[in-house]
């Protein structure tokens, strides 16, 4: 056996300043695991004095889980030869004399030409280390979760646009797998295919700006059941010290509904002032009805006087086809046409009464007809007639039904001018049917768009650039004020039709 | 001197009122207009045969208001009133307070000639009605006080002879008195004579008839 050194007091004392100004523990074992060197950090470490652990065996300073297995290792390495500790480390629990826990990094070396062979341990006190781990890793727990609860999509993207991290809500936007959604293209997996080029210029603009510029843009998500979500993305470029492209990183709040609902109060408010501008209007007709109206009365007066001071005079002879006459029964019909139109003006702001009298529905509808005439004519519409014989006397208000009829004429001959190119053609029916009345105007134009079908009688429904939507609203009302019923039967094959039902008289 | 039947206008729209009179001439009808209340109240005769067209809303004295005036007067010609307005309640109580009828502005011609010949018709009745009571009131007012008597004993179906002792008379004198009675009143007949007397007695004037 060769003599044991003593280096506790070396004979070096550069080697001994060594080991006093090492921040580690440094304990040297011999084979069996007797302490025979214990420095000053050592001491101050554990708390015992280099008296108290030299010539002990080092698994004072072990908890009681590693007191026993070191022995084990130790016999192990002596008969197998193969280190598993040596030159690699591993960090352990080491105990204080007061019985105190602390963690620490092991690196153990063996001391060359010693026989049996002895061990040089490097304790070095990872306390704060882990401390710091720990701090670390509490706080990226913690980023994580804001992550998952934020109520906004978090989306990071690789230049080339790939997903590298996106959180919970992002991934319940797409309805889909976070793990399907990692390193996949995020214009193919999210992105409508109508959109992908929106989308490429505005990360294209992203990659240019400057690092923490914000864009913002709205594109729309498609989502793996179909759905789509209108997204409101605010994006910043990520880059690195070098300021290349590293990345996008983008917050996206799901603005569906808020813009769906922003649009429905719009629709409200563009609802709300057509009303009022229609009771202005109404109010303003009310206001200038009388000065209207005074020169209209003068303008049939005038004209029905012209007219049968024609035919005082004799005058057939020189007007051979009429043409006078016709233009001056004219002049006093439109006359008329414009008074009512001021009194229908006033009706929208007036619930009128209804004033049921017997009448002639054959003769209301032909009145009708005169108004639109000209109308069709210029506008090459022919207007067939078709109406019934003897049939029963009506029970109605004239002007409000003819309100009705002429409302749905002159739709029939807008529809028509907008549509068909051939032959335009609208029918006029009269019949009676079950002690009813019924007026039948279909054309042979596209009819009702089937969407539009269910409501077409609803107020502001309307197809026409500058319709208020109002007219077959009103005239619907107008049939159940009279206990009749205004439908409409057309189909996309025939055309419009719509069908007006009136009560007859009882007498 | 007799008046001979006029339709009058009152409207303060120049228009209308040149308009309504051409219209009405041309339908054959005498037609004299004027801008106000004012100026027709001023011509205003209640002989005067005829209808009134007036218009509603007039500055100064409404049509309303001549209507009143007119009630006021005991005027009898039907009135027809024409408005640009057409408000209901106006309407309604124009006929309450006794027009003929009530137009919409503007209106057809034949609407109006149908409503302005109806009240001619009207107009033409009540007045001859008026003239025929006004006759029998002259002719009676022509008896002496004792045909009077007699007249009226003989409407209640008294004979000659009860007459005569109720009057203290002879029954020739009654007989007398009763033959000058019917000549003076124009009766043929003892039933046209009692028909006469209800006609007198029943003094509300038919002045207006709808």
């Amino acid at each position: 056996m060769s003599p044991t050194p003593d280096l506790s007091t070396p004979k070096q004392p550069e080697l001994q300043a060594l080991l006093d100004a090492t921040v580690d523990a440094v304990i040297i074992i011999d084979s069996r695991g007797i302490v025979e060197s214990f420095n000053r950090s050592g001491e101050r470490l554990f708390g015992f004095t280099a008296d108290e652990i030299i010539g002990r065996n080092v698994s004072i300073l072990m908890t009681e889980t590693d007191r026993g297995s070191h022995d084990g290792y130790m016999k192990r390495y002596m008969t197998s030869g193969v280190p598993h500790i040596i030159g690699i480390g591993r960090e352990v629990e080491a105990r204080r004399k007061d019985g105190s826990v602390f963690p620490v990094f092991l690196s153990v070396g063996r001391i060359h030409g010693a026989d049996p062979p002895r061990f040089v341990g490097l304790l070095h006190d990872i306390t704060l280390r882990r401390e710091a781990m720990a701090a670390i890793r509490r706080e990226r727990d913690r980023a994580n979760m804001y992550l998952e609860m934020a109520q906004v999509i978090l989306l990071a993207l690789s230049p080339d646009r790939r997903v590298q991290l996106i959180n919970r809500k992002g991934a319940e936007s797409l309805a889909r797998r976070e793990m399907d959604l990692l390193g996949r293209d995020w214009l193919e997996i999210a992105v409508p295919a109508d959109q992908h080029q929106a989308v490429f210029k505005e990360l294209a603009t992203v990659a240019t700006s400057q690092s923490g510029e914000e864009h913002y843009f709205e594109h729309e998500v498609l989502a793996s059941d179909g759905a789509r979500h209108l997204i409101a993305w605010r994006c910043i470029p990520l880059r690195n010290a070098r300021q290349q492209l590293t990345g996008y990183f983008a917050s996206g709040e799901d603005i569906t509904e808020s813009r769906r609902s922003a649009l429905e109060a719009q629709q409200t408010q563009q609802r709300m002032t057509q009303v009022s501008r229609l009771a202005t209007m109404g109010e303003m007709a009310a206001g200038i009805a009388h000065e209207l109206n005074q020169p209209l009365a003068a303008i049939a007066n005038y004209a029905s006087a012209a007219r049968r001071l024609a035919d005082s005079l004799k005058l057939e002879q020189l007007d051979q086809d009429g043409d006078v006459k016709l233009a001056l029964e004219q002049i006093g019909q439109q006359a008329l046409r414009a008074g009512e139109i001021i009194r229908r003006l006033r009706a929208l702001v007036q619930n009128r009464e209804i004033n049921l009298e017997p009448a002639n529905i054959n003769d209301v509808v032909a009145e009708v007809i005169g108004f639109v005439a000209g109308d069709a004519r210029l506008n090459e519409v022919k207007l067939v007639t078709d109406y019934g014989n003897a049939l029963p006397t009506g029970l109605l208000d004239r002007i409000q039904v003819q309100q009705i009829a002429l409302n749905l004429l002159r739709n029939a001959i807008e529809a028509l001018i907008e549509h068909r190119d051939g032959q335009r053609e609208i029918l006029i029916r009269t019949s009676s049917l079950n002690g009813w009345l019924q007026l039948e105007i279909a054309d042979n134009g596209p009819g009702v768009p089937a969407m539009l079908i269910d409501r077409i009688f609803d107020p502001f429904c309307t197809t026409k650039v500058t319709g208020t939507g109002l007219g077959l609203a009103i005239s619907r009302t107008i049939a159940e004020a009279h206990h009749g019923k205004l439908t409409y039967q057309g189909d996309p094959q025939t055309g419009a039709r719509f069908l007006l039902t009136l009560p007859i008289s009882g007498e | 001197m007799t008046r001979s039947v006029t339709v009058f206008v009152v409207d303060d729209d120049d228009a209308v009122r040149s308009s309504l009179r051409l219209l009405l001439k041309s339908v054959g009808l005498p037609t004299v207009a004027y801008a106000s209340a004012q100026e027709y109240l001023a011509a205003w005769h209640p002989d005067q045969p005829g209808c009134l067209v007036l218009d509603v809303r007039m500055p100064g004295m409404s049509g309303i208001e001549l209507q009143a005036e007119l009630n006021h007067r005991g005027a009898i010609m039907p009135v027809i009133f024409i408005s640009g307005h057409g408000d209901i309640p106006m309407a309604v109580e124009a006929i309450q307070h006794g027009a003929f009828d009530f137009l919409q502005k503007p209106f057809r011609d034949q609407d109006l000639i149908d409503r302005v010949q109806r009240a001619l018709a009207s107009d033409g009745e009540n007045r001859k009605l008026l003239l025929q009571r006004e006759t029998l009131r002259q002719r009676f007012e022509s008896l002496t006080p004792r045909e009077q008597e007699v007249l009226l004993l003989v409407t209640q179906g008294k004979a000659n002879k009860v007459m005569a002792g109720d009057l203290g008379v002879s029954q020739r004198t009654v007989e007398i008195h009763r033959a000058r009675v019917m000549e003076k009143m124009g009766a043929q007949s003892l039933a046209q004579l009692v028909r006469m007397m209800l006609e007198l007695e029943s003094d509300t004037p038919q002045s207006r008839v709808n």
